[in-house]
């Protein structure tokens, strides 16, 4: 299995879909990588020649943020706004949508798991 | 979607006019203000604002990482402070 930024990369599948295993590679920027580096996106990562990897390898490493730099970068931009204690921060202190987006219902992505408050309405129609 | 690079940020006119007078005459007193959409700027940095929320003004110190925000986002206008938790049982004895 070919290793790119401190990643392993799956070895059978086309390397434009491989290099999307590592964070921050989404599918336009693999098309970008490849076509900086002349490669085609069809061929399957284990079928690439050592010099190509390497080519690959420092084509993302100088020119994109991947992985732990990455995660580090989004961390402290968060951090930041928290920081500042700006409305955003709060919400992401809370743990609630940052956009604007309704509360009322929905948002549990954000909110997780449903916490069932009894006495509310519609408790005991649940039981 | 965001504003036009075109126009550039919003600043209240009045505002960065009072900021710049302070600023020349080197004091540093609170700037009462409702200008909740004005884009905080880099001569804004070390000055304090009232920032009204719609009831009350609230404090703003601006330091330099809140260059490019609004002074809006600094004012909360909702005072929503969660829910309790337990059983109302409990909260009745006053245990929580």
């Amino acid at each position: 299995m070919p290793r790119i930024s401190g990643v392993d990369i799956p070895d059978n599948k086309p390397i434009r879909i491989s290099l999307r295993y590592l964070y921050g590679v989404g599918p336009a920027n693999a098309q970008l990588i490849l076509k900086e580096a002349k490669i085609d996106g069809q061929v399957r990562a284990n079928k690439l020649t050592e010099d190509q990897l390497a080519q690959l390898a420092t084509i993302i490493d100088s020119n994109y943020v991947v992985e732990g730099t990455l995660r580090r970068s989004v961390a402290q931009n968060i951090a930041r706004l928290r920081d500042v204690r700006s409305y955003r921060g709060e919400r992401h202190r809370r743990g609630l949508p940052v956009r604007g987006q309704r509360t009322k219902t929905n948002a549990r992505t954000r909110k997780g798991k449903r916490k069932t408050v009894a006495g509310k309405k519609g408790v005991k129609a649940m039981k | 979607m965001p504003r036009s690079l075109k126009k550039g940020p919003y600043i209240d006119e009045k505002l960065y006019r009072k900021v710049e007078k302070l600023t020349q005459m080197d004091r540093r007193e609170p700037i009462k203000t409702w200008a909740r959409a004005c884009t905080i700027v880099p001569e804004f940095v070390g000055h304090t604002f009232l920032v009204h929320n719609g009831k009350i003004f609230n404090n703003v110190f601006v330091t330099e990482d809140m260059v490019g925000h609004k002074l809006g986002e600094f004012s909360h206008t909702r005072t929503f402070r969660g829910h309790t938790t337990g059983t109302r049982a409990q909260r009745a004895k006053g245990s929580i």
